[in-house]
C-alpha cells in the first residue's frame, strides 16, 4: 500500500505538468494472495504485488490513453507523454466533455486491516479443517482462498482528488465423490466473514446428496436456482444488456423497451455499491461518485449503466459505473448488482415444487446466441437435484439448458428473504447478491453423462 | 537484467530451495479500436515485473512484484519461500519435477515490419476505411474493426542452471458489422469474431490479411442474416469453416487434454476432463483421418515461442495420431505421471502469474480433399462459419456452438443462408463423425488470443490450425 498522502501527492504532480486541455490519473494497486486446492491439498499459492496507473488526456475532443504498472515519477511522466502522443493523432470524439468535478463520496466500510493482514499460512490454515473434514467422508476438495488488499485513487484537471482503499476475500470449494460433487462460496470486504468451515460442509452436503447420480431427459422442468445459479446467469446478462454499449447499439434486451414490462413483476435488478452490506466502494473509475441505479424493477425495463461519454450519447449523466480509461469504449458496467429478495426459505421454495428440479449453480454459460431476447446456454454443475413432492430426492446427471431469461424470469414463483454475496470475475470491486429463485419452466436442450 | 536475475537465484539457493526460478516479463501493447467512425480505443500499456517460483519443503510456492528493484526481488523472494512452507502444510508428497537439460539460449520472433514502429495515423486510416465501407448500409448500427500489437521481452533463469532470453512479437486485426431490426441482430466478421485473427509476426501479418478486400462482402452478408430464415433443428451433416473449427479443437481437445485438468487441479474454475488417465493410447478420439497436434513451433502461430515459462524448449507432439488419443498437454511436474518428458506447455499470463499448462498451437492436421470436392460431395449438407457462441461441460463432453451464418449446400455451393445456426454433440461422437478434411492449401493457423483458465484468471493467447472439415450427422438447430 503506498498510501492516501503519497499516491494523491504523485499523481497531483504529474497531472500539474500535462499540457493537456484536461488530463486524468487512474491509480489501483493491489496486494493479493491466492491459494488453490485440490484433492485436499494445496497445490498452488500466489502472491502480487502489482499497479497500473492510466492517464487519459484530452487535446479538445482528441484522447489519448496510455498506461504504466512503474509508479516513479519518472515512467508516470513517460506515460503521459505517451497518452499525449496518442491523443495528437487521434480523431475528434464528440462524446468527450471533459472529465467530471469533484464531488463528495459516501463514507463506506470498504478496508478490513485483518484481511490485508491475512497471511498464506493462515489461509493454509483454514482450509486444513475442511480437507481433514472431505477425507473423512471419503470425499475431495478443490477450490480457491483469496485474500488482499487494493487502493483506488482518481485525480483529474476538474478537481477530482479521490482516494480509496479496500480489501476483499473469496473463498469457494467443490466436494467431489467418484459420482457426484458439490459446490459452496463465499466472498466479502471482510475474511472474517467468510466461514470456510460452512463453505466446505454446504459442498460436502450436497456432493453426498447427489451420490449416484440417476439420467433424466432434457426439457421443460420447474426448477429452484440456488443463489449462485441466480447469480451466474445474471453476469451474463449485465455483460449483454445492463451496460449502456449493448443498450445504445440495441444488441440489449433493455435496448427500446425502457418502461416496458419485460418479466414477471416479482423481479427487481438494481446495482448499489453504496449498499454496505455487500462490497461497496464509493466511486467510480473516473471518480463520478456511485448511486443505486435501477435496472428491472418489478418486471419493468428501468435504465442502464453509463460512464460520462455514454451518458453524453443520450444527453444523460454518468451512473458511476465508468471501467478504466483503457476499457472506456465499452461504456458503463455494474459491479454490485442485486437481485431483490422475496419472503420465503429455501426449504418453503423446494417446498412447493411437486416435480422438479434444484440448480446448484451453472457452468460455461454463453449469452450471445440472441442477446435481444437474453437467450443463454450454459450446464449445470456440482448438483443438480431431483425435487419430488416438495422434498429433494437425489442427484441426477447434469443437463444442458438453452432458454430466454425473459421467458424463465416471467413466471417467477418465489423468492427467498436471504441473499447471498456471490464471488464473480470482478470480485475487488463489488460481487452480485442473490436469494434463491423459483421458476415455473426452465429449458433443458441436451444431457451429458455424469 | 539478466544479471540481476542470476542474484536472485544464487540468493534462492543460499536459503536452501528444492528448485527455485525467476522470470522478468516487459509487455508493451497497443490497442487501437474504432467504432464507426469513431476511435473509442487507442492505448499504449507498458507492463513489467518478475515472478520468483520455488518448491520448498516440498511444496510449490510464487510471488510476484512490479517494483524490479534488488531490494523488492530479495523480498519477494522470500514471501515465495514463505508462502512455500505454508504450502507444505497440507502437502500428501513431494512435488517432483521431470528432468531438463537446463537451457542457455534465446528466441526472437521472426518478423518483417515492427507494428510498434508503423505509424499511427495509417493504422488509424486503415480501421476507418474499412468502417467507412462497413456503414454504408443504414442497416448496419455499428461497425467495429480494431488492431492490437504485444511485445513481450522476457529472462528466465533457474537454479538448475537455465538462463533464457524471448523475445516475442504478435499481431491481430479484424472487425465486425452487426446489423439490427427490430428485435433481430446479426453479426458477419473477417477474418474472424473476437477481434479476427492474431497471430506471431510483425505488421505483415495484418497486411496479408487484405482487410479492405472482404469488407463489402461482410456488410452484405450481416444484413442479408436480417432476412435469413432460423435454423431449422434436426440431424444434418455439416461442413465446419476453419475459424470454426479452430474453436471446436480448442474446448473439446485443447482443454481435455491438460495434464493438470485431468489430475484435478483446474476444477476449481474451468473444470476437469473425460480424458482420464486410463484412456490414454486406448479412447478413439476420433475417425481414423483425425490427427492432431500440439506444436509450438508452427510458423506465424499464435502459440509459438522458444521456450515455455519453464524452460522447455518448444516441441512439436502428437495429441490424437490416426484418431487414438495418444498424448496430453504437458509440465515438468506433471509429465511424471504418465512416464514422460515435459512437452513445453507451461505458460504464464505475464510475471505476476505461476505458469500453468496451456495450449501452445495444437493443430488438425491437414486432410487430402480440395475444399470444391469437399461442397460438391455434400449436397444438402450445411456450411457453419465463424464463431458466435461457445458452452462446454466442465468435462468437456457435451457442447454447443453457435455461428454467425450458415448455409444449405447445393450445387457445389452456398444455397440459402440460415440466421442463428447452432450444432451440438458429445465430443468423441462428433469427432469420431469425421470423415473428410480440406487439405493444406485451405488451411491455416488461426489465433485465439483470449483463452482464459487459472486463478487468478489468466489470459493466453494460443492457436490452432484448421482446414475445412466434414462431420456426419450432427444435431442442429436446437432452439427451433
Amino acid at each position: 500500500m503506498i498510501g492516501r498522502e503519497r499516491l494523491l501527492e504523485t499523481l497531483n504532480k504529474v497531472v500539474a505538468s500535462s499540457k493537456a486541455d484536461h488530463t486524468e490519473a487512474v491509480f489501483i494497486g493491489s496486494e493479493s494472495g491466492l491459494t488453490r486446492f485440490a484433492n485436499n491439498y494445496i497445490h498452488q499459492n500466489v502472491a502480487e504485488t502489482n499497479s497500473k496507473t492510466f492517464f487519459r488526456v484530452a487535446l479538445g475532443g482528441k484522447i489519448g490513453v496510455a498506461a504504466t504498472n512503474a509508479f516513479s515519477v519518472t515512467d508516470l511522466r513517460r506515460a503521459l507523454k505517451n497518452a499525449m502522443q496518442i491523443a495528437r493523432n487521434q480523431q475528434e470524439n464528440p462524446y468527450y466533455l471533459g472529465p467530471p468535478t469533484a464531488a463528495d463520496y459516501p463514507d463506506l466500510p470498504t478496508f478490513d486491516e485483518q484481511t490485508a493482514k491475512f497471511s498464506p499460512r493462515q489461509r493454509a490454515g483454514k482450509l486444513k479443517t475442511i480437507f481433514k473434514r472431505a477425507a473423512t467422508k471419503q470425499m475431495n476438495l478443490a477450490g480457491s482462498f483469496s485474500t488482499g488488499s487494493g487502493e483506488l485513487a482518481v485525480v483529474n484537471t476538474a478537481g477530482v482528488n479521490a482516494y480509496q482503499p479496500f480489501t476483499s476475500a473469496a473463498a469457494a470449494a467443490i466436494a467431489m465423490t467418484d459420482t457426484s460433487s458439490g459446490f459452496g462460496q463465499g466472498m466479502s470486504r471482510k475474511v472474517g466473514e467468510v466461514d470456510i468451515r460452512s463453505i466446505g460442509a454446504k459442498a460436502i452436503k450436497r456432493a453426498h446428496q447427489c451420490r449416484n447420480p440417476k439420467d433424466i431427459d432434457p426439457g421443460e422442468y420447474e426448477v429452484v436456482l440456488e443463489p449462485v445459479a441466480v447469480a451466474t446467469l445474471l453476469e451474463w446478462l449485465n455483460y449483454i444488456g445492463f451496460g449502456s454499449k449493448s443498450f445504445q447499439e440495441e444488441t440489449s434486451f433493455l435496448s427500446g423497451r425502457i418502461g416496458e414490462k419485460i418479466t414477471g413483476e416479482q423481479l427487481t435488478i438494481y446495482d448499489d455499491a453504496t449498499d454496505p452490506t455487500a462490497a461497496p466502494f464509493p466511486f467510480d473509475f473516473e471518480g463520478t461518485p456511485k448511486r443505486k441505479v435501477e435496472l428491472i424493477t418489478d418486471g419493468v425495463a428501468k435504465g442502464v449503466t453509463y460512464d460520462t461519454m455514454s451518458a453524453a450519447r443520450e444527453n444523460k449523466k454518468s451512473t458511476g459505473n465508468a471501467l478504466t480509461p483503457n476499457d472506456a469504449g465499452e461504456g458503463g458496467l455494474a459491479f454490485n448488482l442485486f437481485v431483490a429478495g422475496g419472503d420465503q426459505t429455501l426449504d418453503e421454495l423446494i417446498g412447493g415444487v411437486e416435480n422438479g428440479l434444484l440448480v446448484t449453480r451453472f457452468h460455461y454459460i454463453n449469452g450471445f446466441i440472441d442477446t435481444p431476447n437474453g437467450v443463454l446456454t450454459g450446464m449445470t454443475r456440482d448438483g443438480l437435484v431431483r425435487i419430488k413432492n416438495g422434498k429433494l430426492r437425489g442427484g441426477v446427471k447434469n443437463l444442458r439448458f438453452t432458454d430466454s431469461m425473459l421467458r424463465v424470469f416471467s413466471d417467477i414463483r418465489g423468492l427467498t428473504a436471504e441473499r447471498e454475496l456471490v464471488s464473480t470475475w470482478w470480485d475487488a470491486l463489488g460481487c452480485i447478491t442473490a436469494p434463491a429463485m423459483r421458476v415455473g419452466s426452465f429449458r433443458f436442450t441436451g444431457k451429458t453423462d455424469y | 537484467m539478466k544479471d540481476k536475475l542470476k542474484t536472485v537465484v544464487d540468493y534462492l539457493k543460499s536459503k536452501g530451495v528444492d528448485y527455485g526460478d525467476i522470470r522478468y516479463v516487459r509487455i508493451e501493447t497497443e490497442s487501437i479500436r474504432v467504432t464507426d467512425l469513431t476511435v473509442d480505443t487507442l492505448t499504449k500499456d507498458i507492463d513489467q515485473g518478475f515472478g520468483i517460483r520455488v518448491i520448498v519443503d516440498g511444496a510449490w510456492g510464487f510471488a510476484s512484484s512490479s517494483i524490479c528493484t534488488a531490494a523488492e526481488m530479495r523480498k519477494i523472494a522470500n514471501r515465495a519461500i514463505n508462502i512455500g512452507k505454508a504450502s507444505a502444510l497440507t502437502k500428501k508428497e513431494d512435488v517432483r519435477l521431470a528432468e531438463v537439460e537446463p537451457q542457455i539460449g534465446s528466441y526472437a520472433t521472426p518478423f518483417v515490419t515492427d507494428p510498434f514502429a508503423v505509424r499511427l495515423k495509417p493504422k488509424i486510416n486503415l480501421l476507418l476505411k474499412i468502417n467507412k465501407i462497413l456503414t454504408k448500409n443504414s442497416k448496419i448500427k455499428v461497425a467495429e474493426s480494431s488492431l492490437a500489437f504485444f511485445k513481450t521481452h522476457q529472462v528466465f533463469c533457474s537454479t538448475e542452471g537455465a538462463e533464457i532470453e524471448q523475445d516475442i512479437l504478435q499481431s491481430g486485426a479484424g472487425y465486425t458489422a452487426t446489423a439490427v431490426e427490430g428485435s433481430d441482430v446479426q453479426k458477419r466478421s473477417y477474418p474472424n469474431s473476437h477481434g479476427g485473427d492474431f497471430g506471431t509476426g510483425g505488421f505483415e501479418f495484418v497486411e496479408q490479411m487484405n482487410l479492405l478486400d472482404h469488407a463489402e462482402r461482410v456488410r452484405e452478408e450481416a444484413v442479408a442474416l436480417l432476412a435469413a430464415p432460423p435454423l431449422p433443428a434436426g440431424r444434418r451433416d455439416i461442413i465446419i469453416g476453419p475459424s470454426q473449427l479452430a474453436l471446436q479443437v480448442h474446448e473439446s481437445c485443447g482443454h481435455p487434454t491438460e495434464l493438470d485438468r485431468v489430475l484435478g487441479t483446474e476444477i476449481s474454475l474451468a473444470g476437469g476432463s473425460f480424458m482420464q488417465l486410463e484412456k490414454l493410447n486406448k479412447l478413439q478420439y476420433g475417425s481414423k483421418i483425425v490427427n492432431i497436434v500440439a506444436d509450438a513451433t508452427s510458423p506465424n502461430g499464435l502459440g509459438t515461442f522458444g521456450y515455455d515459462d519453464e524452460g522447455v524448449p518448444a516441441a512439436r507432439d502428437f495429441i490424437i495420431r490416426d484418431g487414438l488419443f495418444v498424448g496430453y498437454l504437458t509440465s515438468r511436474e506433471t509429465a511424471p505421471v504418465i512416464g514422460r518428458k515435459s512437452n513445453g506447455t507451461m505458460r504464464a499470463d505475464g510475471w505476476n502469474r505461476i505458469p500453468l499448462i496451456r495450449m501452445t498451437n495444437i493443430n488438425l492436421e491437414p486432410g487430402d480433399v480440395s475444399y470444391d470436392d469437399l461442397l460438391a460431395d455434400t449436397e444438402g449438407g450445411l456450411l457453419f462459419e465463424t464463431n458466435k457462441s461457445w458452452s462446454i461441460d466442465d468435462q468437456r463432453l457435451n457442447f454447443m456452438f453457435g455461428v454467425e451464418a450458415a448455409w444449405e449446400i447445393r450445387g457445389g455451393g452456398k444455397g440459402t443462408m440460415y440466421k442463428n445456426p447452432l450444432y451440438t454433440g458429445i465430443t468423441p461422437e462428433f469427432w469420431n463423425s469425421c470423415d473428410a478434411i480440406c487439405n493444406k492449401e485451405h488451411w491455416h493457423v488461426w489465433g485465439v488470443a483470449n483463452c482464459g483458465k487459472g486463478e487468478p484468471m489468466q489470459t493466453a493467447r494460443v492457436a490452432h490450425g484448421t482446414s475445412p472439415s466434414r462431420f456426419r450427422n450432427i444435431e442442429v438447430g436446437v432452439m427451433q
